[in-house]
Formats: C-alpha cells, sequence, structure tokens
C-alpha cells in the first residue's frame, strides 16, 4: 500500500498549528495540517475580543482577524490544510491514521505536531442534561460563527477569562446575562474582563454554585446557592432565575489522547489542565520528532500557543535539517522571551489558584473587582492610570499586572507610560497634554480606559467610553449614566459619537453627565 | 421574536446561504442552506433533538462542535446525524430521535 509522506505533520489547524506549519514551511518543509473540522482556525474565529499582549505579537487585534492573517500566510507559503479529516490513530514510525467522510487514510510524517488544543470540562447538577444547558464554547460556536443567539435570558458559571468574555459577548449579541456564578471565593479572570460585564449591569455572585437546572423539557429556570470553603450548599442561600439557557464555562482539558496513543510519556498535570505529555522547551515530546504545541501540552491562550507553534514549527526544521543549529538557537530565544513576557504578572502560570495580593508596584490590589467585579469607588483612586487634571485626560482602570501593554503605543502624545516591563500598571504622565483622540480607549484590550473632562460646561462634565453595541446611541440621545456595578447614577447625555477604522469597531461615545459623576459613570444606558 | 442576530456590533451583517425549506417531524421549517440544521432548528425555537434511549430524557445542543452526540437526529432517515456539525439542504427530513429510532417509543 503506498503511503502518502510529508517531512511535517501537523493536527489541529487552531493558533499554534497555523503558526508552527507557517514556520515549518518558510524552511522549506513539505507541511500538511489535518482537522476535524469544516473549517479551519480553532477557536480563533470565535474570538470577537480584541487580544492582549504586545505590539509585536498581535495585541489588540480581535482573534478572528488573526485566524484569517494565520490562514492567509499559510497559504501562501504552500501549506496544505485538509479539513473534515479527523485523526483517529497515530502509531509507531510516525504513522497516521486519518478518516475522511466514509474512508480512512494513511499517512508518515517525517515529523509529527500534536496541536489538537482542549475541550471544555463540565460540571454535574440537577437537571445538567436538560436541553439549554450549553458549554461557553457553544454559545460562542451559535452566535460568532452562526450569527444565533444561545438564548434570550441566560446564567453564565465560572469566572474565569472564558466565561467572562463569552458573557460580555452574550450581551454583544443581544442576550440578557442574569447573572454570573462562580464557586471560587474571586474572579479567576482578568479584571477588566470582569468590569466590562459588571458595568453593563451582570451581578456576580461568586461562592456560588448551581443547584439545580429546572424544567423538563428545556431550562425554565436555575437555582443557585452559595458554598462555604468546602463547596458545600449553605442552605437558605438559594436563589432563582428564570432562565433558558445555563453556560456553563468551567475550564479546559488537554486533548492529549493522540500522544497517550502514540506512547508518548504523559504526567498528570492539574497546573497545566490535565493529563499532559512531557515535552522538553521545543516542545518536542519523549519519541524524536515528536512535538507538541498549544493548549494540548498545557492550558494556556492562543497568544502563547501561536509562539509555541513557532517555536516547534522551527524545532521540527532543525529535526529534519532544514536549517542549523544557530538558527534554532536564535529564533528559540526570541520567541522563548516573547513567551516568557506572556507568562509574567498576576496570572503567571505559577500563581494559578492564589491570592495576589499587592500589585508589582506594591498597590493593595481592588478586592471588589475579586469579589464583585468592578473596582469600588474608594479603591480606584490608588491606581496610577488615575489621575485628575483639568481639561480633557485619559483615566486608566487598569489595576491588575496583566502582560499587555497597546496603550503606550496608542497615545500620539505618548502620555501613557508602561516602559519596558510589559506586565506593569499604565502610568499618566500629568506633563503631557491629552489632545483627547481616543486612541488609547479604543486601542485597550480591556476596555479599561476612559477620557474624563471634568470642566466641560459649569456643573457637567464628560466621559468618553468605549462602546461595542448596537444600536449605536447617536449625538443628543439622552439616557443613563451607570456606575461601575451598572447601577444607574445619573441622567446622561450623548455628546458625541465616533467611530473610526483605526478604531476596528469599537466606538467612542461621549456622554455628559453631572460634575460629581464623571469619575463614577463607566456605562451609557439609553432610556 | 427570532434568536437570529440581524446585526451584530463586531461582525456586521452575517452573509448566510439562499433560503430553503426542510422538515423536522413532519412540519416545514426554513433555514439558511450550508448552516449547520441545529442552527436552523434553533432559530425555530426547537429545542428538543432526542429523548435517551434508557431513561427518555430529552437532549438538545450541548457542545456545537460536533464531540458530544447530545443533537443528534434522524437526517433522511439515518440515526445518529450531529446535527450541530451537519450542513442543511434544501428538503431534508429531519426527525426527533427516539433512542436510535424515529418512532416514539410508545410506537417501539
Amino acid at each position: 500500500m503506498s503511503m502518502k509522506r510529508y517531512d511535517l505533520i501537523i493536527v489541529g489547524a487552531g493558533p499554534s498549528g497555523l503558526s508552527a506549519a507557517i514556520e515549518a514551511a518558510r524552511r522549506g518543509l513539505k507541511v500538511v495540517v489535518f482537522d476535524e473540522n469544516e473549517k479551519p482556525g480553532g477557536q480563533l474565529f470565535k474570538q470577537i475580543h480584541k487580544f492582549f499582549g504586545s505590539k509585536e505579537h498581535k495585541a489588540k487585534v480581535r482573534g478572528f482577524v488573526i485566524g484569517q492573517q494565520l490562514l492567509q500566510e499559510a497559504a501562501e507559503l504552500g501549506v496544505e490544510v485538509v479539513l473534515n479529516a479527523t485523526v483517529v490513530g497515530m502509531y509507531m514510525d510516525k504513522e497516521i491514521v486519518v478518516k475522511m467522510g466514509e474512508e480512512v487514510h494513511h499517512f508518515k510524517g517525517d515529523s509529527i505536531l500534536i496541536a489538537t488544543g482542549a475541550a471544555e470540562n463540565m460540571v454535574t447538577f440537577d437537571g445538567w442534561t436538560l436541553p439549554g444547558v450549553i458549554g461557553a464554547g457553544a454559545a460562542q460556536t451559535m452566535m460568532n460563527l452562526h450569527g444565533i443567539k444561545p438564548g434570550s435570558k441566560i446564567l453564565m458559571l465560572g469566572s474565569g477569562n472564558v466565561g467572562l468574555v463569552v458573557s460580555y459577548q452574550l450581551l454583544q449579541a443581544g442576550c440578557e446575562v442574569v447573572a454570573l456564578v462562580d464557586a471560587a471565593p474571586r474572579v479567576g479572570g482578568y479584571g477588566v474582563h470582569a468590569a466590562k460585564v459588571a458595568r453593563c449591569g451582570v451581578p456576580f455572585y461568586l461562592s456560588h454554585t448551581i443547584m439545580k437546572a429546572e424544567g423538563t423539557e428545556c431550562v425554565t429556570g436555575v437555582t443557585i446557592a452559595q458554598v462555604d470553603s468546602h463547596f458545600k450548599f449553605i442552605p437558605g442561600t438559594e436563589k432563582h432565575f428564570d432562565v433558558d439557557t445555563i453556560c456553563l464555562a468551567v475550564g479546559l482539558s488537554p486533548m492529549s489522547q493522540l500522544l497517550k496513543m502514540a506512547g508518548c510519556e504523559m504526567e498528570d498535570n492539574p497546573r497545566r489542565g490535565g493529563q499532559v505529555p512531557i515535552c522538553d522547551e521545543y516542545g518536542e515530546t519523549s519519541i524524536k520528532g515528536l512535538f507538541v504545541a498549544g493548549d494540548v501540552s498545557g492550558i494556556e491562550e492562543a497568544s502563547s500557543a501561536m509562539i509555541e507553534g513557532r517555536i516547534a514549527g522551527i524545532a521540527a526544521a532543525y529535526y529534519l535539517g532544514y536549517i542549523d543549529k544557530e538558527e534554532l538557537d536564535a529564533k528559540y530565544q526570541e520567541n522563548q522571551a516573547a513567551l516568557a513576557g506572556l507568562r509574567q504578572g498576576m496570572f503567571a502560570p505559577e500563581n494559578r489558584g492564589k491570592l495576589v495580593e499587592k500589585t508589582e508596584e506594591g498597590i493593595d490590589v481592588s478586592m471588589n473587582l475579586l469579589e464583585k467585579g468592578f473596582i469600588a469607588e474608594d479603591e480606584i483612586e490608588r491606581f496610577p492610570g488615575v489621575t485628575h487634571t483639568k481639561g480633557i485626560h485619559p483615566v486608566i482602570e487598569c489595576s491588575q499586572n496583566i502582560p499587555c501593554n497597546p496603550c503606550q503605543d496608542a497615545c500620539p502624545k505618548h502620555c501613557i507610560k508602561i516602559g519596558s516591563h510589559i506586565t506593569a500598571l499604565p502610568a499618566v504622565d500629568e506633563n503631557v497634554e491629552c489632545v483627547g483622540c481616543g486612541m488609547c480607549v479604543a486601542s485597550c484590550s480591556g476596555q479599561a480606559i476612559f477620557l474624563v473632562q471634568e470642566d466641560y460646561e459649569p456643573g457637567y462634565g464628560t466621559v468618553t467610553l468605549p462602546y461595542e453595541f448596537l444600536p449605536l446611541p447617536q449625538k443628543g440621545d439622552k439616557g443613563f449614566g451607570l456606575d461601575r456595578s451598572g447601577k444607574k447614577v445619573c441622567e446622561a447625555e450623548v455628546v458625541q459619537v465616533r467611530t473610526s477604522p483605526a478604531f476596528d469597531h469599537t466606538n467612542l461615545l461621549t456622554i455628559k453627565v453631572p460634575s460629581d459623576m464623571v469619575m463614577k459613570a463607566r456605562f451609557y444606558k439609553a432610556e | 421574536m427570532s434568536s437570529r442576530i440581524e446585526e451584530h456590533p463586531i461582525l456586521g451583517v452575517q452573509e448566510k446561504g439562499r433560503k430553503v425549506t426542510f422538515t423536522c417531524d413532519g412540519k416545514a421549517v426554513e433555514g439558511y442552506e450550508g448552516e449547520p440544521i441545529a442552527t436552523a432548528l434553533k432559530a425555530a425555537g426547537i429545542m428538543v433533538h432526542r429523548y435517551t434511549k434508557k431513561e427518555h430524557k430529552p437532549r438538545g445542543i450541548f457542545c456545537a462542535i460536533g464531540r458530544c452526540t447530545d443533537c443528534v437526529m434522524i437526517v433522511d432517515g439515518k440515526p445518529n446525524v450531529r446535527t450541530c456539525v451537519t450542513p442543511l439542504k434544501e428538503g431534508m427530513v429531519v426527525n426527533t430521535q427516539y433512542g436510535v429510532s424515529a418512532e416514539p417509543f410508545e410506537k417501539q
């Protein structure tokens, strides 16, 4: 039987697989990528938010745009991407078996990269199998790929970045999110993601979880209750919500079955999300020439998956003799530095599950942000991005050390400083005059930057906020200013609406509010 | 109220295939060609895709990416078709799946 041969076979056309394909093909390898899905890109095409990170690594670009860029680059380099192709087996001597339609084909790779990503975890509770209980990934797939609302009234379980980001996307799709619930005592994901959900009025219930989903044919409601430090329900704390959908965002597990099948040395590592292969710094497993990259080798996020993919693609090129050790070392150093940058800060892998009480700058973190999803009024003033001055100026409500710096390059006047340490909190240089262009507001992936003018007219000031919802309010509209918790605090008039290709769908809404509300109003709601 | 998103603040107006008609349990349902069958059913408000064989419990969309098999139905006479990853075609005959049959349990 004849078997088609490739220099590098990649399983999974997501961010890491495509990045590896690009690096390997660029160095002359004949590369094929198999993916079981109808469309390539992994989860990137469902990611409609702007990514965090550094400018060099696609920060502030939306995930689906990164997906388009990777696919185009791979196509230009002659990478073959085979879809609807499920790799069902991997055997000795790097032979793989692929199911395409009703047929099974064999392929041989001189090297192989497994980039199969992760699968969603689930939790069980009474009624969890009812139609209407869905995974957060399902919600993203339905609304961002297929243009359909997953439900009209939704409860989200899970406050990690997936739960927070998907909650926000549900609001953008026009759904109502009635509550965000997590059994953990503190919000697991980025505070800025939590804050943009909270200011839309979504209540956070930390130390709570689902008791039961109600309904006979499908979900009609849900009951949650508070849990103690041993995750046991506290009687009398039950709360009911009328919902038609319950969305579960309770973590991811590596899809590492193929590696186990091939005989790679594996370990059960809870910090990496479960069963993962043991691999070296290039992603090479215990089997020479068999590499891994992305979530399959430990749960992180798409930005680091892309860099891991690049490293593995380059390492495969070295393994097959397409490049020398010098090029491998140089490229590895460069990518490793970027990866190390992404793994710094409060959400670094070694801090997982830990309460970090002070920022790198020595500032007390906002406990209200961790427990309620928004920074309290008596906490906000202590962060370096929050300043008061005459005239228009940015107020940067970025309070956690995360690896992200697009804001410092966004300001044409250079009034925002992060410095060379990517996780440092952005600070405002009060000696530089803000021109009110709003580029910082639109560039902040966490939507944490506002322009504030305390002296717009006697008794009134303005707040310029990022706005990614429809319908877009118009100049002259009257409504309400909502505070960081989503509570109506004042009347507000829209005095300016700015959209620009440079803002990439983040509209800038300027609202006029009473002067004493400029440090409180952070969202606008029409009457 | 339709659950379809007419215009999205980031994605704009999503392109759809041509409008087609298919049947679900004998009733005419409209959807767009090429979208997952499950999407068209969701837009029509149909939540239950199947009932489990042993306990006769309802199941619907769960993972939406073809992994969990909760959403399988009988499509053109073939059982266990994952409706969340199977593109819709004009005239498809879709039926609720009872166990692995199109016949409700009381008739099995």
